[in-house]
């Protein structure tokens, strides 16, 4: 099985750069991110952590950051293999750093950890890069640190960063030509090993040629390897989808997943139109710039339309107050400013479901509220309001 | 829920506002974290102010239009400038009564945008001849390997994200990845969106039910003095 070539998804760049360091690069800028907040730290970095910690939920983090998104994340996400076990634990303390704004400084939870690992992996990086050796105290501690090349004992994150320091036993044999003999790759797990370089070397880092190891039995062409990477990431988009929509985690296949997502975001887009709708309602003459004006204001057009009768519009306004006979006293005057809605709006349909909840609702507009029951037909009002709209 | 002494403040912010704060949003939680949703809301009221100027003589649905449109117009501009916040920007500058309160609200981002291509009604140029032959690789490809099931499921996502597309702001010229990104964040935004205006609208209530109920109070007691 040669070497398959795979010109770095997004990358265009030759150089003389393994997976391993661009690993090791990765690795310095998070670093670089911690010792020097000032420092603007690329998606690049951020996402390539993610990708370390093969949490998907972290690569949106990163996906959503202010900077714009990069194909990092998404890529980052890609070689998620196992990642629901890392995804679940990880979760809370992962996406803890990564929700700071740039320009703080991410407390990373396990930084000890993470400078040892880097320290371990980013031997070869020291050596090669001129952009690494922008690095501040790190760096030549990092250069002092015996190269390690078993790996996984010193991992505390199982699965996926074994595959990598098995992949980068590998590029150690080459050094920074073609990747390692058969015999290493039939050894290691190379199921997702040669996606997740393929998928984060598309961070904007200068990396030449990736050097992907293809999967047992699957075809090596550079089309199909780029289908596959598209593939990988279209489904790990959707994984994230399906959590972010309730109800979806349960179901299996794209079309079905997508026609709830649909569904999420009408009902969403009809519950804005419906609480605009209320809004509008609600304060016909609100000043938003200041409550005092706003109070002032309720008492104010009062006294314009003395005369009309009304009907009380919205009945959570009036939820709570039991109309009697000296409250309906009061009742005609704050409803008074929404008679000007009932000729104009046409959702005064909507209002008429609720015929038989509010029987003297809109057919007599003057007719007093007394056979008023706020608190049931609140529920139902809303819910019916939900269903029109 | 904000109280009203958080409202006052905000008020009082108003006139300070920048639109260009740092957000931050967090999907492991599934939600906005709180200073975006302040932010958020801080556009949102000076949005309402701007567009309140005529609230006296509005009729409900003008009134609505003007509310959703300034809401809408806060999550485009704090979401930052992704696509979707584009297309958006770009669909509601397509009626010219709202221009004058975009331009308003963005002042000169806003021509800065309008001068980027404008996404949503800007098709992928597409050369024919390379397209049919693109074609015609696929079907030969196709030829070889034809999976029924396959095809009939390809189909059905097509429609579905043919659908999505007309429902994310700016989708029809975005491929399927994007796509999906921009789903996902199109979806939180609107969950912000609807939280905030949810709070807004109860805190609007419940204080005018106390004024309401104050004022009830002052007045029987004035009918018993009466009496």
């Amino acid at each position: 099985m040669g070497p398959a070539r795979c010109s770095g998804v997004g990358s265009g760049n030759s150089g003389a750069y393994t997976t391993e360091i661009a690993e090791s690069l990765r690795f310095e800028e998070e670093i670089h991110s911690i010792v020097h907040p000032s420092l603007d730290s690329s998606p690049a970095a951020g996402g390539s952590f993610t990708a370390l910690l093969g949490l998907p939920a972290n690569q949106a983090v990163e996906l959503l950051h202010e900077t714009g998104p990069s194909e990092a994340p998404g890529s980052a996400a890609a070689p998620s293999p196992t990642g629901e076990l890392w995804r679940l634990r990880l979760g809370e303390h992962a996406a803890g750093p990564l929700h700071l704004p740039l320009g703080c400084s991410p407390t990373f939870p396990s930084n000890a950890a993470l400078v040892e690992r880097a320290a371990r992996f980013s031997v070869f990086a020291a050596e090669d890069s001129p952009a690494l050796s922008s690095g501040g105290g790190p760096s030549p501690r990092l250069k002092a640190e015996p190269l390690d090349s078993d790996s996984p004992p010193l991992l505390p994150i199982p699965t996926e960063k074994t595959q990598r320091p098995a992949k980068r036993k590998e590029c150690e044999k080459s050094k920074a030509k073609g990747p390692a003999k058969k015999s290493k790759s039939a050894e290691e797990n190379t199921a997702a090993a040669a996606k997740e370089t393929a998928a984060e070397n598309t961070d904007g880092e200068k990396l030449p040629y990736v050097h992907v190891r293809a999967r047992r039995g699957q075809a090596t062409d550079s089309h199909s390897l780029a289908e596959r990477a598209r593939r990988e990431k279209i489904n790990a988009r959707m994984k994230l989808l399906q959590e972010l929509v309730p109800g979806c985690s349960k179901i299996t296949g794209t079309a079905l997943v997508l026609d709830e997502i649909i569904n999420h975001v009408q009902s969403l887009q009809r519950q804005v139109e419906f609480l605009s709708m209320r809004l509008a309602a609600v304060n016909p003459r609100i000043d938003f710039g200041g409550l005092d004006s706003f109070l002032s204001a309720e008492c104010g057009p009062l006294a314009t339309a003395n005369g009309r009768g009304g009907v009380a519009l919205d009945p959570a306004l009036w939820s709570s107050h039991p109309v009697t006979a000296n409250g309906a006293r009061w009742l005609p005057q704050p409803q008074i400013r929404h008679v000007d809605v009932w000729p104009t709006q046409q959702s005064s349909t909507a209002w008429t479901r609720d015929g038989p909840a509010h029987p003297h609702a809109l057919l007599n507009p003057g007719a007093s509220l007394v056979g008023y029951d706020p608190a049931s037909s609140v529920l139902l009002n809303s819910n019916q309001l939900k269903t029109e709209l | 829920m904000l109280s009203r002494t958080h409202f006052i403040y905000i008020s009082a912010c108003v006139a300070a506002f920048s639109p260009s704060c740092l957000l931050s949003f967090s999907v492991a939680a599934m939600q906005v974290t709180e200073a975006f949703k302040h932010a958020f809301l801080k556009q949102m009221l000076l949005g309402f102010q701007a567009s309140a100027v005529s609230t006296n003589s509005m009729g409900i649905q003008e009134r609505k239009n003007a509310i959703k449109l300034s809401a809408d117009v806060a999550m485009a501009v704090f979401r930052g400038s992704r696509k979707w916040t584009r297309g958006l920007i770009a669909g509601l500058s397509e009626k010219q009564q709202n221009r004058s309160f975009l331009q308003l609200i963005l002042g000169e981002q806003y021509e800065r945008r309008l001068m980027k291509p404008c996404y949503s009604s800007w098709k992928i140029p597409r050369c024919r001849t390379i397209v049919r032959r693109s074609l015609r690789v696929c079907c030969r490809r196709q030829k070889k390997k034809k999976n029924q099931s396959g095809v009939l499921a390809r189909t059905l996502v097509e429609k579905r994200t043919q659908q999505l597309k007309r429902l994310v702001p700016g989708g029809e010229s975005m491929d399927g990845l994007s796509l999906l990104d921009e789903t996902l964040d199109y979806v939180l935004s609107l969950r912000a969106q609807v939280d905030l205006m949810q709070s807004l609208l109860t805190t609007v209530e419940s204080s005018k039910l106390r004024s309401h109920s104050k004022r009830t109070l002052t007045e029987r007691k004035a009918s018993y003095v009466g009496k």
